[in-house]
């Protein structure tokens, strides 16, 4: 038995170690050069000095870091709006053709990422396909390459198919009956999805933040591409530390500030979530009570 | 009042009744629904349409669409530097994927059957890993080869691709693995087989498909990866997102449309690879 036991933990080794190696080993040089000095010709030294952080949190780039992650945050919830819709129509109604649906979805996240969003560049630009089917319609043309909506758009397009894989997996495993439960107990259409189809496919909404807040989070090359030096967000800042003439140490703390914004947001959202079914009980078996009672 | 309380008040609660069915009938199969999943398909269809398109087209540019030329995909496929960066692609996600899927498979069993402290710390090591944003875990992949003392190379994007991809495979595998039914591995054991034999002739069959599937998820994963591979890349011919970068950064001809398009079909081809083999382990799963 302890025998075995050995056995099972020796298959875990390859894997665990080559992680261990190529993740938590990066992970913390990541951290001790975040407190790092740069020595007279720009190398980067350990050290524990606090002035990358300083250099973070000053004016200059405060706002950079707000504006990620109010891209991050829009971005997610358009990107859920749109998602869920079209996630709920594929997996109810579209029967067999359902398949087809999400594999042609799939099929458009294949197209290279930049090329993908290069392919904005023909729509929206101002000599480009949509102002010029406008212009032809006799409206003017409108200006939005480089700017903000472009961004947003662009996040939104990049990360929609990974918004819609897991609410489809969710809402394929939807038992139709409890829907009808709900409607059984006089529920509205609107009350039963906000008390039934929603709750129970709750796990699918929080991959799908999962799979797409934290992506576009660190995103760079969409407002690289897609937005003006008003629109950089913390990943471009990373990048040009890294892969310009920038500063390995500065780099280093941009790094740990993005990583403290995911373990700060995903610990928020579990002790929240911990929260939330310590006062509703058990879940995800949908709160039917609440349907009939109030109407 | 509550509705149950109006029903049975009399006739008027049930006329309320059935409207409220009706309405929720008309949700159930909304026409806006459908018109909305339409405009959505649209949505992001369009931008892969105009891929395609303007990879045909007659003049060097990416905005105006004017003529019609095959030139960019024989640019693409005869210049020796796009060709380059093409085999060095496939090189470096077939090597991924084969490392990915021994030590996938590997990890899999231990997470479905090794101390639970380990597999414990293991599974939370490569959700992490997962969760991370890949900017971040890409510059660190890049602070570790230059304080080795490594030199950029397609080597370096193999071993960064293989701490990207690994979380996939052994996940995706683990999961099938636990819905391998244990009394088969047991009583090939009965009938005499040591555990790794047991677990090669019974067990493994099973997985197939799953790790077939999940190998060719990990190709497409790394064929298609430019964050990770832009941070590691160095020395030599740059994989195709990477030069599709340099490219986008400098000067830009409807060849990158050329190349998304060939890319697209390599990836798809995989894809679907991918998607037959996950039927036939589907069917295959009901004998276990």
């Amino acid at each position: 038995m302890n025998r075995g036991r050995l056995i099972w933990a020796g298959f875990t080794l390859p894997g665990a170690l080559t992680l261990a190696v190529l993740f938590i080993a990066p992970l913390t040089m990541i951290v001790l050069y975040s407190f790092g000095t740069v020595d007279f010709i720009g190398r980067p030294q350990f050290g524990h000095s606090l002035d990358n952080y300083r250099q973070v949190f000053e004016s200059a780039y405060v706002p950079v870091l707000w504006r990620t992650l109010f891209y991050a945050a829009i971005t997610t919830a358009i990107c859920l709006v749109l998602a869920y819709p079209l996630a709920y129509c594929t997996t109810q109604f579209a029967g067999r053709f359902g398949h087809v649906i999400i594999g042609a979805i799939i099929l458009t996240w294949l197209v290279d990422y930049l090329v993908r969003i290069y392919a904005w560049y023909a729509i929206l630009d101002d000599g480009g396909l949509l102002n010029g089917g406008l212009a032809r319609l006799g409206i003017p043309r409108f200006h939005v390459l480089p700017g903000t909506p472009a961004v947003l758009a662009g996040l939104v397009y990049g990360y929609l198919p990974l918004t819609i894989l897991p609410l489809y997996a969710a809402l394929t495993n939807l038992d139709r009956t409890i829907i009808e439960a709900g409607k059984d107990l006089y529920g509205t259409p609107r009350k039963t999805f906000w008390h039934v189809t929603l709750p129970t496919t709750r796990p699918g909404v929080i991959g799908a933040v999962i799979l797409t807040f934290f992506p576009a989070l660190g995103d760079f090359a969409t407002a690289q591409f897609l937005g003006g030096p008003n629109q950089s967000m913390i990943g471009n800042l990373i990048n040009s530390q890294f892969t310009d003439s920038g500063s390995v140490t500065f780099g280093s703390a941009l790094t740990m500030v993005l990583l403290l914004a995911l373990v700060v947001l995903l610990g928020g959202g579990f002790a929240l979530r911990r929260l939330g079914s310590r006062r509703t009980t058990t879940r995800p078996v949908p709160n039917l009570e609440s349907i009939g009672a109030s109407s | 009042m509550s509705a149950v309380a109006e029903e049975r008040s009399g006739g008027l609660g049930l006329i309320r009744r059935r409207t409220r069915q009706r309405r929720a009938e008309t949700f159930d199969r909304p026409r806006f629904l459908w018109i909305f999943t339409i405009l959505m398909l649209v949505f992001l269809f369009v931008p892969v349409l105009v891929v395609i398109l303007y990879s045909f087209n007659g003049q060097p540019s990416l905005v105006v669409m004017r003529g019609f030329s095959t030139q960019w995909y024989h640019e693409a496929i005869t210049s020796g530097t796009w060709r380059g960066s093409l085999e060095v692609s496939i090189e470096i996600a077939l090597v991924t994927m084969a490392a990915c899927a021994v030590g996938g498979t590997l990890l899999a069993f231990g997470l479905d059957r090794a101390n639970r402290h380990l597999a414990r710390a293991s599974e939370s090591m490569l959700v992490l890993r997962l969760v991370s944003p890949e900017t971040a875990t890409a510059v660190a992949s890049l602070l570790l080869f230059t304080q080795l003392g490594l030199t950029l190379s397609s080597e370096t994007i193999v071993i960064a691709h293989i701490a990207v991809c690994l979380p996939f495979v052994a996940i995706v595998v683990r999961s099938r693995l636990a819905l391998v039914n244990p009394e088969l591995e047991d009583s090939a054991m009965d009938l005499g087989a040591t555990r790794l034999r047991a677990i090669w002739l019974v067990v493994m069959p099973l997985l197939w498909p799953t790790l077939a599937a999940a190998s060719m998820l990990c190709f497409v994963l790394s064929f298609d990866d430019f964050i990770t591979s832009l941070f590691t890349s160095g020395v030599g011919t740059p994989p195709l997102p990477v030069r599709i970068y340099s490219m986008l950064r400098t000067g830009v001809t409807p060849v990158v449309n050329a190349i998304g398009v060939v890319m697209m079909l390599i990836a798809g081809g995989a894809l679907i690879v991918a998607l037959s083999m996950m039927r036939v382990g589907r069917s295959r799963s009901s004998l276990s």
